[in-house]
This record gives C-alpha cells, structure tokens and sequence, in this order.
C-alpha cells in the first residue's frame, strides 16, 4: 500500500525571481506527478516542513513542473535558500480540478490578485492549449506596484494569443506605468463577456476574492459558475488531518477551489 | 462462530498460551483508574485471578486508538523513503464498546477513504479485539445517548463477559484463533444455560442503570441542532466559560483523529513525524499568511461540537462520540458534553 505522507523527490531545475519577494522553481520530480489544473501539490523543503502550493505550468506537460511562491514563512523562506540541483520533496496530486468540460463553449473570465496568478497561471495555459474548445479568455490582474507583478515576462505573449484579452492594474503606479492604477476591481466596470452563461475564476488574497466576487455576482454571473481559490490551511492532502477544513468542506480533498454556490451559506468565507 | 465457557481456574492458563502467539494488553486498576498493560507471564504468577477484576471496570483511561494510531509515531523520510515495518500479532483483551464504536471513526478516516494510512490498516489489521462487558457502569458513562450498549452488540473479534469470576466468550469467525490457541480449556455453552442467563441479567442491569444516569435523551436531530446553534455565540461562551484550554478532552477522545505532520533534519535527512493535534490549539487553522478563520477560541469551541455531532453525521452517518466519557473526567473545567448537548 502508498504511503500518502512520504514525498518523492524533486530536483530544482531552475529558479525565476518574479517580483522581490515572489520566485518560480522548476522542478523535476523523480517521477511525474499527474496532477490537473486546480489540484495542489504538498511541497518538502527538506528540515523545514512542507506547504502546499499549486503548480503553475500546464499540465500537458508533467515531466517537471513549476511553482510560484511567494516567501511569507519559515519553509518558504528556507526554499529562498535553495538553488538549482538542490533537492525538495513532494507528493500529490491532491484536490479537485478544475471541471474544463463544464467550461467549453464558453467565456472564462479569470481574475488574479498578486501571487495568485501562480495557479491560475495552469488553468490559463490548459485553456489556451486546446483553445478551439473555449469562446473567448478574458485575463483581470492586480498587483500592488509595477514590480509586484508576476509572470512579467510572459504577459506580452500571453496577449498575443489569438482569443485572449489581458488587463492589467496595479495598487500603486511608477512613471512607466500605463494602464489603470486601483484595485483590481477598477478592470470589472465593463465585462465584456455574457455574465450569465460564462464561467469566472478568481484566485488572490481574501479580501481581493470577496470583493470581485461580489462585483461578479452583481454583474450577473451565476454562483455555481463562479470558481474561487480557498485558502486554509491543507496540511495533510488527503481529508485526514482536518486542519483545513471549511464548514462542510475538506478544502484539501473537495477544494482547493470551491464555487461560490458552494460556500454562499457560510459565516465568512473569505476570512 | 460459537460461545464458550472458560472457568475462573483455567483464565491464567489460556492468558499464558496467548501470549506465546501474541503480544497481549489488558486492562489493570492502578489508583483506581484503569490503565493498558502489556500482559507479561510473571503477571500470571499470581492466585487468584489478578487479570479478571479490572475487566469489569469501564473503559481504560488511555483510549484504544491509540493502539492503531498512535500519539506520536514516524510516517515519511526525505530523501530515502522511510520503510515499512510490519507490527506483530496483537490482543487488546478488554476494550469496551464505547472503544470499539470509536474505532469505527478511525476505519473511516485512515481505513476506507481514497487515501488510506497504511501505519493504522497494518495495527488495525494485526490486532484482535475483545470486547468486555461493562457490569458496572459509572456517572460518567452515556454510550447509551448514542445508541451503543455497554457489551459489545457486534463487531469485535470475541465479546467477554465476567460471570460469576468465569468468563464467556462469544467468539466471531475473526477470533477462533483466540480459542484454537487452549481449545481444551473451553466449554460449548448451549442457548438456554444458566451462564448466559446471567450474563443476559448482568447487561440488563447495566442498561438500565446507564438509562437512569442520563434519563433524558437528546435532540433526536442533534447534527441539525448543532450546526443551527453555530451562529450564536452566547450558547457556546455560556458553556465554555471555565474551559482553560488544556486540550485534555480531545486528547482523551477515543474518536478525535485531527492530527499534525512535521519535519526535523536527522543526520543528512528529514524524519517525517505525525502527532495527535487539537482543533482548540490557536494555531490549528491558521494559514501561511497568518490568516486565521477561528482565531477566536468560541469558534474553535463551538468547531469541535460542530465536527463531532454535525460534520461527521452528516458525512459519515454516525457521530464521532461513543459515550465514553473520558472528556468529562478529563476537563479541570468540569464542563460535561453531555450538559451542552442536552440543551440543544
């Protein structure tokens, strides 16, 4: 029988600092993790613990896989210390996918707030792989300045995919910033997809979730097709050791991403 | 399977070919609490019969769980994955049927779902349960408000009951083992024997007496009771004003499987360490971030009525409480689950 709590082990292939306080890793595990888009993986930074983050590449290819992480804690700051060809553990895949089939055909509004971009970054890319199965893909990001942004980089190609509409705001502008200053609510005035029949994911700090989930509900969207990243605090993976749990919900083993339908009754969702 | 008779003279006898074969626990008083023993044959040295008295206690102090999952125990290794041992036949002579039913939670959690803990299968699977009486039940006991009886109804691999100093044993096909160790020493006991009529009239006393101690049944919907009860804060700070925090009822619970994973550098690796947790602890829910959604100790208070009564009836069917009692006798508060739920 698996063990479910031993990790395997996973070389650090190569590092991206995004922001000052926000690094991708790649990393090859021993062997593939066969996670999907929205599953997490419990990541071991070898004497320090484990936390559980999202991949955020493309789950058509699972050979290695990336994760962006933010440094807020005593393993993410002991995985800072890490370089390439160090070894981390890992096990998972672990919680639901995103349902993609529920998706086609249709608009996918997404909405990201700072890091959270990083495991929307892996819904992104599985959309615009087999982009002929969805209408249109709609991109909304905040970040607090010009250099809090993640995935720099990528954003420019990102837009020149065919289908794809990329927003950009920031909390706090520099001189070279040229698009909308303001939460990341002020790119919600104007959706310009059908509300009523498009689906919405949304990942991002607390508060960030409870406002554009709101601005969506007002907008029309329906609850049931609106996606929301919950943050508690998973530590087993596997809907045992109950640290995570959410009213009815097991984050770890029914989440991480639960639609707002689902979690509308409890007393304060988005703590 | 069958029922036997095995006469006070021989008790000691069989004990001792048992544990020729298996590593064998029993309950023994010490300062009048009862506590888990690993029977050794010195043990058996002694006349009378030193094992039989504490099998008609209540349950033992320490609950069974922690047998199958234990307190503190190695799980994973980094990078060498940590290699499984496989635990040695065991019997656990004298568990109670508030026991027994907790384990039921444990079968859930560990044993039956997508993920299964292979630590807690393979203690599970290795060890033979007898279920002994419960003659005498005591104020804290109320298994019967959760529909259990003090004798085992079913499950178990044999059930045990004192009969006038000997002992009868309904042995399941699980547990022939158990009899096939002394054949010799057993007796068949037929329907109708003046043995089981007794043992019948001893439950009979013991069922009743439970029934007088806690009289008044609770909310028939007490998961729905429960989870209506969540948003009012006033019920909860009513009945959790003396509570101190010492987390002595979840550690005595015999269902609470909440639990913690964490690493420590060993030599040039990582030793992978699961220990009981508690859902009372401040940190327990709280994230990376330092977002925390019971921050509160009444959340994390009314949170443990919440899993145990609404949660886990709702998921699973049946409540994560046995009766059992050991978070009464625990509590410095004195506060008495069996107080908070009857006023729902």
């Amino acid at each position: 029988m698996s063990n479910p709590y031993q990790p395997i082990p996973a070389t650090i292939l190569e590092t991206h600092d995004e922001t000052p306080n926000i690094r991708t890793f790649k990393l090859k595990p021993e062997r593939e993790i066969p996670f999907l888009a929205g599953q997490f993986v419990e990541l071991t930074v070898p004497g320090y613990g484990e936390a559980p983050f999202t991949p955020s590449s493309s789950h058509f290819k699972r050979d290695t896989f990336d994760m962006t992480i933010m440094k807020v804690g005593r393993a993410t700051s002991a995985l800072f210390d890490l370089k390439p060809g160090d070894r981390v553990g890992a096990r998972g895949p672990f919680g639901q996918r995103y349902p993609l089939e529920k998706f086609e055909g249709k608009d996918i509004y997404i909405v990201g707030g700072g890091v959270g971009l990083a495991p929307l970054r892996a819904l992104f890319l599985a959309l615009v792989h087999e982009i002929g199965k969805y209408q249109r893909i709609f991109l909304r990001y905040g970040a607090r300045t010009p250099a809090d942004i993640v995935y720099k980089h990528l954003l420019p190609e990102w837009q020149k995919i065919p289908k794809v509409d990329i927003d950009l705001s920031v909390d706090v502008s520099d001189e070279k910033w040229m698009k909308k200053v303001g939460v990341v609510t002020c790119l919600m005035d104007e959706i310009p997809c059908d509300e009523k029949s498009s689906i919405a994911v949304v990942c991002g700090p607390p508060i960030m979730m409870k406002f554009v989930n709101q601005k969506l509900l007002d907008a029309g969207f329906q609850g049931g097709d609106i996606y929301l990243s919950m943050e508690t605090n998973m530590s087993c993976g596997v809907g045992q050791c109950r640290h995570c749990r959410l009213g009815p919900y097991l984050t770890c083993k029914d989440g991480p991403v639960l639609t707002w339908d689902q979690i509308k009754d409890l007393e304060n969702p988005f703590v | 399977m069958g029922t036997y008779l095995l006469p006070k003279s021989s008790i000691h006898l069989w004990l001792s070919k048992l544990l020729s074969r298996y590593a064998v626990f029993v309950p023994i008083e010490v300062e009048k609490q009862i506590h888990w023993h690993l029977l050794e044959p010195k043990d058996l040295e002694t006349e009378p019969d030193s094992i039989t008295p504490a099998q008609r206690r209540i349950r033992a102090s320490e609950p069974v769980k922690s047998f199958m999952f234990e307190p503190r125990q190695q799980v994973a290794s980094f990078p060498d994955a940590l290699t499984f041992k496989q635990p040695g036949p065991r019997v656990l002579l004298g568990i109670k049927s508030c026991d027994l039913a907790a384990l039921k939670v444990h079968d859930k959690i560990l044993g039956e779902g997508e993920f299964k803990d292979p630590f807690y299968l393979a203690q599970r699977k290795n060890t033979l349960l007898v279920v002994a009486d419960c003659p005498e039940p005591e104020q804290s006991c109320f298994c019967n408000l959760l529909g259990l009886t003090p004798y085992a109804a079913e499950g178990g691999d044999a059930a045990l009951s004192v009969v006038d100093g000997n002992w009868l044993l309904d042995v399941n096909e699980s547990g022939k083992e158990l009899v096939d160790a002394a054949p010799e020493l057993f007796t068949d006991l037929r329907e109708g024997s003046s043995e089981l009529a007794r043992r019948d009239e001893q439950r009979h006393a013991a069922l009743v007496s439970l029934n007088l101690t806690n009289a008044r049944p609770w909310n028939p919907d007490l998961a729905g009771a429960v989870a209506a009860k969540l948003d009012d804060p006033a019920f909860w700070n009513k009945h959790a004003e003396t509570c101190v925090e010492c987390f002595g009822c979840l550690m005595g619970c015999p269902t609470c499987y909440c639990f913690l994973l964490y690493d420590q550098a060993k030599g040039a690796g990582v030793e992978r360490t699961r220990t009981w947790d508690a859902c009372y602890e401040a940190a327990y829910a709280r994230v990376g971030g330092g977002a925390n959604p019971r921050a509160e100790f009444i959340k994390r208070f009314a949170n443990r009525f919440s899993c145990k009564f609404s949660a886990f009836k709702t998921d699973h069917g049946m409540y994560a409480c046995t009766g059992c009692g050991r978070c009464f006798k625990a509590c410095m508060g004195k506060i008495d689950i069996r107080k908070v739920l009857g006023e729902l």
